[in-house]
């Protein structure tokens, strides 16, 4: 290609990537602007100052912090068991040879599909029935089964990864079944945990639908909390893009911890021949 | 082999091929190891949470959805604890409803509109990467990974916010732009508009996973496919078309039936943004599953809607695994 040709394909590319960046950075602009430059009819896209009293008011609106507990609660316990019911199975799974294996595999798999958006009406009826509507472990318990079948699936193909002789090198060095598994497959895995965990919680941070039906009254998570901002801020932007960004940025560091985790071939090397 | 094969031993990379020592009988270590595993209940008592959670969390759901859909259950029913079958009552009624085909209709359109924006933007995003340099790709990637990772409600909200009627920057930016016509322009009074900033929205969204996806693609083409088309003597275009498209082709059926499956049971965004309105020229599908089954408490005629969505979706997955299988033989 020439060099011409380059520099403009180029410029196009940058064009794109301010297009894609620009709403992040719209709102963050927005939560630092001073509130009277805000609901102004002038063309702004540089803020002409800057404030933190967004921030501060933002978080001291009504049903933020609990709204912020509350999916740091849900998605935190979703998770946890998630990676508890999901290593569990994982282990048999990769490791073992049983009967009906290739069916339990089978269950996994075809679970990964499960419509949920289509199967509201059912998990409301039962939840309803568990007399768990409206608190958290109601929805914790559907983020949970949302979230097995993916992690079980896949920590399944990270057990897999590590040789098994790894874990009969450290039995013939004198380690009992259960200090073998923790001292060499567990600290191997944890690339692999922490990659499902983070796609786990992302999702369940994101969760809409069920926590709009489950919770109300003001005991809600942060998406919902975040979904009546126009009657919790009325036309306070500067609020709203506010608690967008907080709402934003344990998704951010996660996105990033995982790039930072997710080197692959850690067990490279440890396996000779 | 034969002695292995009932009992549960390591399976590990290979098939089980036993040891000299565990065939022989021979006592020590790989005997112990044998022993480790050999208790016949450990995988099931193992796999008991997981197996117990999806069979009730997913597996009765989705037996239980195609039973509601046959009852008439609303507030009383529910409250009485009574099952009343109505055979396919629910079905009639919905499949007469007129404003139950103009959001089948809605649903169909803003799907294919979705799948279009991002397949086509992602698969252009993708192509860009390849030819720009390489500081421009790594902004472009950055900027990429950034619109993926917002929460989706935080980029719902910073979306009213730029459209917003009066203060709005895209208004604002139009005005300046000449367009005068956009000065305090409202893009949520028709539903055709609403749905076009949901169709905006959503493709930003979709077309970070879209393009990372193809640029894989792009990068895995042997670079001596684009020589032999270099020495023929075609054009970029022509390259394009023989070799790139070519070798991109099962991977773009692979995304092209994910953002089905995906953009077809859009809710948060659809919700978040008009709640269905202006005056149900926004609601799809599952808005209205929501507001028939959650918002009024018609469970039944709610469920068979889901039940409607369920096949819908299961023709979908269905040509998904085969497209995977067939991009799965290419390999």
């Amino acid at each position: 290609m020439g060099r011409t040709k380059k520099r403009l394909v180029s410029v196009v590319g940058l064009l794109v990537a301010v297009l894609f960046a620009f709403p992040i950075y719209w709102m963050i602009a927005t939560a630092l602007k001073p509130a009277n430059q805000l609901l102004s009819d002038s063309f702004d896209l540089v803020p002409l100052g800057l404030t933190f009293q967004h921030f501060v008011d933002g978080i001291s609106k009504e049903g933020f912090l609990g709204s912020l507990e509350n999916s740091v609660i849900v998605a935190l316990s979703a998770v946890a068991f998630a990676l508890i019911a999901g290593l569990l199975a994982a282990v048999p799974l990769a490791r073992l040879r049983f009967r009906g294996r290739k069916g339990f595999l089978l269950l996994v798999l075809v679970a990964q599909m499960a419509p949920f958006e289509a199967l509201l009406i059912p998990m409301f009826l039962m939840i309803k029935s568990f007399d768990l509507l409206h608190v958290l472990p109601g929805l914790i318990l559907v983020y949970f089964a949302a979230a097995l079948p993916f992690t079980a699936w896949t920590l399944r193909g990270f057990v897999k990864g590590i040789p098994v002789d790894l874990e009969e090198a450290a039995m013939v060095d004198g380690c009992g079944r259960w200090a073998a598994f923790r001292r060499v497959t567990l600290p191997l895995l944890g690339p692999g945990l922490v990659a499902t965990s983070v796609f786990s919680f992302v999702t369940a941070w994101n969760e809409f639908l069920y926590a709009l039906t489950f919770l109300q009254n003001g005991n809600v998570t942060l998406p919902v909390w975040l979904s009546s901002f126009v009657s919790v801020f009325g036309t306070d932007w500067g609020g709203a893009m506010a608690a967008s960004t907080v709402f934003t940025i344990p998704v951010l560091v996660f996105f990033l911890f995982v790039q930072r985790n997710l080197v692959s071939g850690v067990t490279a090397g440890a396996v000779k021949g | 082999m034969s002695v292995t094969t009932k009992a549960a031993v390591p399976a590990g990379t290979t098939p089980p091929a036993p040891r000299s020592t565990v065939s022989g009988g021979g006592s020590g270590i790989s005997t112990f190891v044998r022993r480790l595993f050999s208790q016949r209940t450990l995988p099931y008592l193992l796999l008991l949470p997981a197996t117990a959670t999806i069979v009730v969390m997913l597996g009765w759901p989705v037996l239980s959805v195609f039973l509601t859909s046959f009852q008439r259950l609303d507030i009383g029913e529910l409250a009485r604890g009574e099952v009343v079958w109505t055979g396919f009552d629910n079905f009639r009624n919905i499949l007469t409803d007129d404003v139950f085909w103009a959001d089948t209709l809605r649903t169909v359109l803003f799907t294919a509109a979705c799948v279009i924006a991002t397949v086509g933007g992602g698969l252009l995003v993708a192509l860009l990467m390849k030819h720009v340099y390489g500081w421009v790709r790594v902004v472009l990637q950055l900027a990429l990974v950034l619109a993926w990772a917002m929460p989706i409600l935080a980029a719902t909200t910073v979306f009213q916010w730029m459209f917003d009627q009066n203060y709005g920057i895209l208004n604002k930016t139009l005005v300046e732009l000449g367009f005068t016509s956009f000065h305090h322009y409202s893009w949520f009074q028709t539903g055709l508009s609403t749905m076009t900033v949901i169709v905006i929205l959503i493709t930003w969204q979709g077309i970070p996973f879209v393009a990372f996806t193809l640029y894989a693609g792009v990068l895995g083409v042997p670079a001596d496919l684009y020589e032999a088309a270099g020495l023929d003597g075609a054009s970029s275009w022509q390259t394009f078309r023989a070799v790139t498209w070519t070798a991109l082709r099962p991977l773009v059926n692979v995304v092209i039936f994910l953002s089905l499956l995906w953009d077809f049971k859009v809710f948060t965004q659809v919700w978040a943004i008009r709640q269905g309105g202006p005056d149900g020229g926004s609601q799809t599908l599952p808005t209205l599953q929501y507001l028939k089954g959650i918002a009024t408490s018609h469970f039944g005629a709610a469920a068979a809607v889901s039940v409607i969505m369920i096949l819908c979706l299961v023709v979908l997955t269905a040509q998904n695994l085969r497209l995977m299988l067939r991009t799965e033989e290419v390999d």
